[in-house]
């Protein structure tokens, strides 16, 4: 049981008072952000990054922990209590908790959702901490090749296989690629694509991008076709359930995170899929399908647990493979990566304290969450009630202070309103930004692991056909970028025909 | 439930030069990207040099930009994404985003000389009078105090180093 003794390390780290106040912090702050209409849990994430920047690193993570698990949250009050979803995994909570909502059930909505997302993401802990020490030991024998591999595998189906256009999806990957390209080549010390500019041969901060694709290009977005009225549900009282409620939740809370950890846990583009499957398995199984579309709190129920759960195993590849497979995701590894710290299966060798530290805080972090979000779920509430005006003008100027802070650069800025600008296109444009912020992230790591793992081959690159392993993830890829169009066509047919 | 893209057959209103604009663009980019892959200088005793990765990104972004290019010409169109706070039916406004980026660019100017305080309450005001906002007083009085208290918040709570400008010795 060397997972339980590590994890009682971790616990003792976590639960000192100093921690246990920056795991409050983080939930809170990760609430309050992620509550406002406009901000997902990947933006939530990179707009507090500046607030980490002078911590040491275990409290950092204790507080990134708090945020992660906030941020989500927070997403599914906005979903409940106003009509629209801000992110694709939260499209069901929207579709049927507003529902809810709208027939005066807000305060049960927002309970079941609350009490499923602490079960879902107490349970993924729970798996995280076992799975994700055994996978880092089998991961520290894969070669450089299968590490490429994995990575192209994780490129492929975040921006392919499961998105709505693998063309789009691919053209965002290919923009994020050619962003991560910019700076100083590494291996040679060649300087790439830098237009003569010195800013540039440090390469772009990650956080620029992310903040100017998501929160800049939202804003202009928004603006371009603004809804002038808002249609927010009033909330009396806590977030609450009858006995009914809990009888008709607990099932689909567990069946929602049996479906939710393994998504996030393999590369396969996020919570979304869950979720949609853990929706449709409970309009089979209820004893009451015609409520479902009207407000069924099964539907609630299993897709939130679903969303946090596959929360919970987004970070078993990223700890153990530093390999990202959301947005949220990949502003955690840029997190790391900020602290000079490679989130694989080393780190659990060189900063177990660092990796047990944050585990142990995820399952603090979630027993906050419920204390903090049952009562004050009427407080979170109000905050949708800001004025549009007001409330956006404040994202800039945070999205500002972010951005400044890293380098005191104003360049950093223009580039900013630069990727503001094409994050705007991508919204206009049908392009997913997630496949552009993974890009970013992993294609240095990519090319980095191609380079070796030729280094290790004298330059043969049949090494990616002769290893086994390498070769079988190779062909997953193919597989997954070549199947969904070939259905997607025999659909179109069988619909034509 | 059904995905929306995967069973909507891609509507043919004959060609939208916007999103014709769009794949040459993305074409564009490729070629430029092609061309600064081609200013790399060779590494020297590298198995694989730093101009192998530009290539592959380049050309992929070319292929990818021409099969949008076709896809274009055939009569495809992007719909415009659904996000919270939009109306799918609003009439489109380019010039609210125009006045927020010119806000935003403004204060970046001033940012260093004036002091950050007025930068961003600049870029605070101008985003707010694109969202439609008209009361310039209390427009004008909570952006000074949303730039002061985030001025005050980074630099002592936070222990960043932010530009004081103007207002340097009074803050």
């Amino acid at each position: 049981m060397d997972a339980l003794t590590s994890l009682f390390a971790g616990f003792e780290t976590a639960l000192s008072p100093l921690n246990l106040l920056w795991a409050l912090i983080g939930v809170t702050l990760g609430t309050l952000v992620g509550v406002l209409p406009g901000i997902g849990p990947a933006l939530t994430v990179a707009l507090l990054l500046p607030v980490t920047a002078k911590l040491p690193p275990v409290s950092a993570f204790i507080m990134f922990a708090g945020i992660y698990y906030g941020g989500m949250f927070g997403g599914s009050t906005t979903s409940i209590l106003l009509n629209t979803p801000g992110e694709s995994s939260s499209i069901i909570t929207a579709l049927e908790g507003n529902k809810m909502a709208r027939r005066g059930r807000a305060a049960a909505a927002l309970a079941t959702a609350a009490i499923g997302s602490f079960i879902a993401g107490t349970i993924g802990t729970v798996l995280l901490t076992f799975f994700a020490p055994a996978i880092a030991d089998i991961a520290v024998q894969i070669p450089p090749s299968a590490k490429f591999a994995l990575i192209m595998l994780a490129f492929v189906t975040i921006s392919a296989t499961f998105g709505g256009s693998p063309l789009r999806g691919l053209v965002s990957l290919f923009f994020g690629l050619a962003i991560g390209l910019v700076g100083t080549d590494l291996q040679s010390g060649q300087s790439r694509f830098a237009l003569g500019r010195p800013e540039l041969l440090d390469g772009i901060d990650f956080i620029t991008v992310v903040i100017g694709l998501f929160a800049i290009g939202e804003t202009l977005y928004v603006a371009s076709r603004y809804r002038k009225s808002q249609d927010v549900i009033k909330l009396e009282g806590g977030a609450a359930m009858n006995r009914e409620d809990w009888r008709r939740s607990w099932k689909p809370w567990l069946r929602g995170t049996a479906l939710g950890f393994p998504f996030g846990a393999i590369p396969a583009g996020g919570a979304e899929i869950p979720t949609f499957l853990s929706y449709t398995l409970e309009k089979k199984l209820s004893k009451h399908p015609e409520e479902f579309g009207k407000g069924a709190i099964e539907g609630v129920a299993g897709p939130e647990a679903a969303n946090n759960a596959s929360a919970a195993g987004v970070l078993v590849p990223l700890l153990t493979l530093g390999l990202p497979t959301s947005a949220t995701a990949a502003i955690l590894l840029a997190a790391f990566q900020q602290y000079g710290l490679q989130p694989g299966p080393l780190l659990f060798i060189t900063n177990g304290d660092l990796v047990w530290g944050l585990i142990a805080s995820l399952y603090i972090g979630n027993v906050m969450l419920l204390l903090l979000n049952l009562p004050l779920a009427p407080v979170w509430a109000r905050l949708l009630l800001i004025p549009r005006p007001f409330l956006y003008a404040g994202i800039l100027v945070f999205s500002t202070v972010g951005v400044y802070s890293l380098n005191n650069s104003v360049f950093d800025l223009v580039l900013l309103a630069i990727f503001g600008l094409i994050g705007y296109g991508m919204r206009r444009f049908d392009f997913p930004v997630t496949p552009a912020i993974i890009g970013v992230v992993l294609g240095p790591t990519a090319e980095s692991f191609f380079r070796t793992a030729m280094q290790q081959s004298n330059g043969d690159a049949s090494i990616f056909v002769r290893q086994p392993l390498t070769a079988f993830i190779l062909l997953i890829v193919l597989v997954a970028l070549v199947l969904p169009p070939i259905l997607r066509m025999r659909a179109r047919k069988t619909v034509a025909a | 439930m059904t995905e929306p893209h995967l069973s909507s057959p891609p509507q043919r209103r004959g060609v939208s030069l916007p999103d014709l604009l769009v794949a040459l663009g993305i074409l564009l980019l490729g070629a430029g990207l092609l061309y600064g892959t081609s200013q790399i200088p060779f590494g020297i005793n590298a198995v694989v040099g730093p101009r192998v990765f530009p290539l592959i990104v380049s050309i992929g972004t070319l292929l990818f930009g021409a099969l949008l290019l076709v896809g274009a010409l055939r009569g495809d169109r992007a719909e415009p994404g659904a996000e919270e706070d939009t109306d799918p039916d609003a009439p489109v406004s380019l010039a609210n985003p125009a006045i927020i980026l010119g806000g935003f660019l403004l204060g970046t100017l001033v940012l260093q000389p004036l002091g950050f305080v007025l930068g961003t309450a600049i870029m605070y005001f101008s985003v707010a009078y694109a969202f439609g906002e008209r009361r310039y007083g209390l427009m004008a009085f909570v952006a000074l105090v949303v730039a002061l208290v985030t001025y005050l918040l980074f630099t002592r709570g936070l222990d960043l180093n932010l530009p004081a400008g103007i207002l340097r010795g009074i803050l």
